[in-house]
């Protein structure tokens, strides 16, 4: 017989493991420029960015072409306009036209890439308070995900996740049966409310356009729906603060504001993963310091003389009134480029606040570019006088100083642009610390 | 009740007697009906059993999230072996089924008798699979970073190599020969009357020769490292495995047009048949047409195979039938007359069984794209267009048939593939290699060209050099629009009329390593090498 049912064992699955794998260390590779992108700190947990990852395309020599020519068919003369896009929106091509197939950004939640780079950092060391430590029910975790379940249990992030990945390969397949750009394949499952046939028999019909204002969104089929089992959870854990304080005076440029920012927008977000009630408390400062709220603390620009004193006496209020030291695990961060009118007062301030916090960091953000380049480092220089610290050694290549004998560590780190934020993240959160 | 593989069998019986009706053979054919998993990972793997590698993984993930909604499975795949082995997918409608049984005798047939697929081994299958089992050996023993390690560097220089099957590679006779001719005087009635080498002169030459490595410019860099890098022996048969996988997939690049285009003529044909003598009913005519229209959809960004192939053959036949070639015809300059042509001469079907035996796509389309195919087609010649705002337009830049024959012909002999020669295995005295890239369209891809000498330098273990041509474009500042990245491949005649000024300069390349370090050098260019466009 000619025609015969076959089978073999397949080793796609584990192929496509080692693939993932490899995108996974692809970005841990390189985590410090994804993580110092500006656009990131405006995202939200469960927004997907964009990563472009080096490393696990198929390479091998070939021409040039971003945008490209190539050879298509259809109706039409020269000079007319057979298709618009944003950039990024390649026209996509069979494979076989040219070797090998590519893909050159790969997409991850927040969510995943803090998780990611918890188990590269390890967790802060959180002093326990006997007094304080709370019982605290994290109520049920998730064991396991599943296509069916209570509706309760829906886990709506992972639903919407798979309706995205769906809708993703459904615009790709359009666009390569209808040979349509990426925003008239989108338009049409819009429009054909998420149903590919139907979209692909608009798009032979003619032209889909949209209203104004009209964004097309996935749309949600039964298939993607997703359940979560559970199963209850206690857990011990002290009570922590972070004060996080920052430097928003005139000497403060956007670019040395955007490093401050997206340096505390990193901790506020692993901190917020890790522990079930951190509080985090923002205060701004610039000739006097007050506490803000969060989309003041990240998106606002303000301007004015330099009293950094006045942020650490803030906080030492804070600890003696709000936050109680024998109840509170108490962290301090301090961002500056240094420009200190009253360094004396400063040192003075940080010396009170000290003893009455688990950890003082402050990191001073200096700028290459920078004209008042004298006036940069004054503090840092100060503190390492008035604190006696001396400098230690990273792998990292960071300037790092830190105290010795008290009870309640001090790190000041000199940070030289935005590729230094993910190793001081690192060096501040570290687990032996 | 029948199977439906009983079924199918039946219908097999019906398919060969109307194909050898049709004046078709082929190599004795074996259809499995597979899962759609499997053709997937078929898909993926290019083999059934193949090897290992994450990035057969990564295309295998991504064609079955595609599958998983029901789209993109390929209607077949075939096997150039002997006997031809062909894939079916179980859940396809019946009537698709036939339909693929008819298009894989007829790719059958075309390469039983396509001249370029002669060389290669039709029992391909076998020594995929024992290959299959070394490597997992090799990571086994080595473990599988290096084993991995080994495999990318094999896939990155898996196209630059030699695919002139016509000429044994790497023989002993070939470099006796290439000794002997180097080393000899020089004279241009030698090749008419050789004469015997003599002493001194012969030996001082052979000297140089010898020292020389490789003794010609080598296209096949893949091969050449294979037998001068310091590798081991598993390393040499991993990157062996896969040049000759390479190797064995190239006629079929190289005829794609053709073949497909051949596939469909005659699938179209038989299922015809089938239709008429009731084999296959009216409910199956349906699916019939609209798999067969899908087949035949035109896409504005690139050329579709089975359509412009197939309206090639049936341009083919009908020119040969009516005598419309030759002289006489080429000269008449009466349009009216032309349209009309018909000498009845019916030589069609025979003509379209000669092209089938020598021809690849270049000359298929060199010989036989005329201005009225071009404009049946509706062929064109598109250009993306980037402006300030990061917005692309997609614009067609030439809809003159002539342009865009001669593109396509240039595009089918190259396949977008840098021709890139080992030239020097020993630069500077120090086992250095120097690949020297013979620009003839447009620069390399900077990441790509970066990675990949890293590849190479992973087998090599030693610097490794690269010569090529970086252009620099000038764009009037009054132009909203930027054309990006193009410029290579689009003619002078183009650029000129948007105002862009192109400027050339020579660089090497060099990795050692650790980093990359380019510099500038004097731009040669001899008159070979002019960019074949302008």
């Amino acid at each position: 017989m000619a025609v015969n049912e076959q089978e073999w064992t397949e080793h796609g699955e584990k192929d496509a493991a080692r693939h993932r794998e490899k995108i996974k260390k692809a970005i841990m590779e390189n985590i410090a420029d994804i993580i110092s992108e500006e656009s990131i700190i405006t995202k939200k947990g469960d927004d997907i960015v964009k990563v472009p990852v080096k490393g696990i395309k198929s390479y091998h020599f070939k021409h040039g072409e971003k945008g490209g020519a190539g050879a298509g068919q259809g109706k039409g003369k020269k000079g007319d306009v057979i298709g618009q896009r944003k950039k990024g929106g390649k026209p996509d091509r069979k494979a076989g036209d040219e070797p090998g197939i590519d893909y050159l950004e790969t997409e991850i939640t927040i969510e995943k890439l803090i998780e990611m780079m918890l188990k590269d950092l390890g967790l802060p060391k959180l002093q326990k308070k006997e007094t304080a430590q709370l019982e605290i029910p994290k109520g049920w975790t998730f064991e396991d995900i599943e296509k069916k379940g209570l509706q309760s249990n829906l886990d709506k992030k992972r639903t919407i996740k798979q309706a995205i990945k769906r809708t993703a390969v459904f615009v790709k397949t359009i666009m390569e049966e209808a040979g349509c750009t990426k925003e008239e394949a989108e338009a049409a499952l819009w429009r054909a409310k998420g149903d590919i046939n139907e979209a692909l028999e608009l798009l032979k019909k003619g032209r889909v356009t949209l209203e104004e204002g009209e964004v097309p969104k996935p749309y949600i089929f039964n298939d993607d729906l997703r359940f979560r089992t559970l199963k209850e959870d206690v857990e011990y854990q002290s009570n922590a603060v972070i004060i996080a304080m920052m430097d928003v005076s005139g000497s403060m440029s956007t670019y040395k504001k955007y490093i401050a920012r997206s340096f505390f927008w990193w901790m506020k977000n692993f901190l917020e993963t890790i522990y079930e009630n951190v509080r985090i408390i923002f205060v701004s400062h610039h000739a006097e310091a007050k506490i803000v709220d969060e989309e003041t603390f990240f998106h606002k620009g303000e301007s004015g003389g330099t009293h950094c004193w006045s942020a650490y006496d803030l906080a030492h209020h804070l600890t003696e009134t709000e936050f109680p030291t024998e109840k509170w695990n108490i962290y301090a961060f301090h961002f500056s480029d240094g420009d200190d009118w009253d360094t004396r007062k400063t040192v003075e301030s940080v010396k009170k606040l000290l003893p009455r916090c688990n950890m003082v960091g402050y990191g001073e953000i200096h700028d290459q570019m920078d004209d008042v380049d004298w006036l940069q480092g004054k503090l840092m220089k100060d503190l390492v006088k008035g604190l006696n610290l001396h400098e230690i050694e990273t792998e990292d290549g960071l300037e790092i100083f830190e105290n010795t004998g008290e009870e309640a560590l001090f790190l000041g780190i000199t940070i030289n642009g935005k590729e230094d934020i993910y190793p001081a993240l690192r060096e501040f959160l570290k687990k032996e610390r | 009740m029948k199977t439906r593989i009983q079924k199918l069998n039946e219908m097999d019986k019906v398919i060969q007697e109307i194909a050898k009706d049709l004046g078709l053979d082929w190599f004795p054919q074996e259809f499995d009906v597979i899962p759609e998993r499997k053709m997937i990972e078929l898909l993926a793997y290019r083999f059934p059993r193949n090897f290992s590698h994450w990035s057969f993984g990564r295309d295998f993930e991504f064609e079955r999230t595609k599958h998983d909604y029901g789209f993109g499975i390929p209607y077949e795949v075939v096997l150039n072996t002997n006997p031809s082995r062909a894939f079916l997918i179980n859940i396809n409608p019946f009537p698709i089924q036939v339909l693929v049984m008819a298009h894989v005798y007829a790719h059958n047939n075309f390469m039983k008798n396509n001249i370029h697929f002669a060389p290669t081994r039709r029992d391909v299958l076998t020594s995929v699979s024992s290959a299959a089992t070394r490597f997992r050996e090799y990571e086994e023993i080595y473990g599988l970073d290096e084993v991995e390690k080994i495999i990318d560097a094999g896939m990155a220089l898996q196209y630059n190599t030699n695919f002139d099957f016509f000429i044994k590679d790497g023989t002993e006779e070939r470099s006796e020969r290439l000794k002997y001719q180097k080393t000899k005087k020089r004279d241009p009635l030698d090749d008419f009357f050789p004469k015997k080498p003599d002493g001194k002169e012969y030996k001082k030459r052979q000297k140089e020769c010898l020292r020389r490595t490789p003794m010609e410019p080598d296209r096949d860099i893949l091969l050449y490292i294979i037998k001068n890098a310091p590798l081991e022996d598993w390393q040499k048969d991993i990157l062996s495995v896969i040049r000759d996988q390479m190797r064995y997939l190239y006629p079929q690049m190289r005829t794609k047009i053709m073949n497909e285009g051949w596939a469909t003529y005659w699938h179209m044909r038989i299922m015809n048949r089938l239709f008429e003598q009731g084999y296959l009913t009216a409910e199956d005519h349906g699916y019939y047409s609209l798999y067969n229209s899908r087949v035949l959809a035109m896409n504005k960004y690139h050329l579709n195979p089975y359509i412009v192939g197939l309206k090639i053959w049936e341009d083919i036949e009908d020119r040969w039938n009516k005598g419309k070639f030759g002289k006489e015809y080429r000269e008449c300059d009466d349009l009216r007359v032309k349209e009309k042509w018909d000498k009845k001469l019916g030589l069609g079907k025979e003509k379209i069984f000669k092209v089938r035996d020598t021809y690849s796509d270049r000359f298929f389309f060199e010989e036989f794209l005329t201005e009225k195919l071009v404009d049946d087609l509706d062929l064109y010649i598109y250009a993306s267009i980037e402006h300030p705002d990061g917005s692309i337009t997609d614009i067609i830049i030439e809809d003159d048939w002539q342009v865009i024959k001669r593109l396509l012909v240039q595009a089918h002999t190259t396949f977008g593939i840098p021709h890139i020669e080992v030239t020097d295995g020993n630069y500077k005295g120090r086992r250095e290699l120097y690949l020297k890239h013979l620009f003839e369209e447009a620069p390399l891809d900077p990441e790509y060209r970066e990675k990949t000498m890293e590849h190479i330098y992973d087998l090599w273990q030693n610097p490794v050099h690269l010569e090529t041509v970086e252009i620099e474009l000038k764009i009037p500042e009054d132009r909203l629009a930027i054309l990006s990245d193009i410029f290579g491949s689009i003619p002078q005649k183009i650029l000129d009329e948007l105002g862009i000024d192109k400027k050339e300069k020579g660089v090497i390349y060099t990795y050692d390593g650790k980093k990359h370090t380019v510099w500038e050098i004097e731009l040669k260019r001899n008159k070979n090498s002019q960019l074949r466009l302008s």
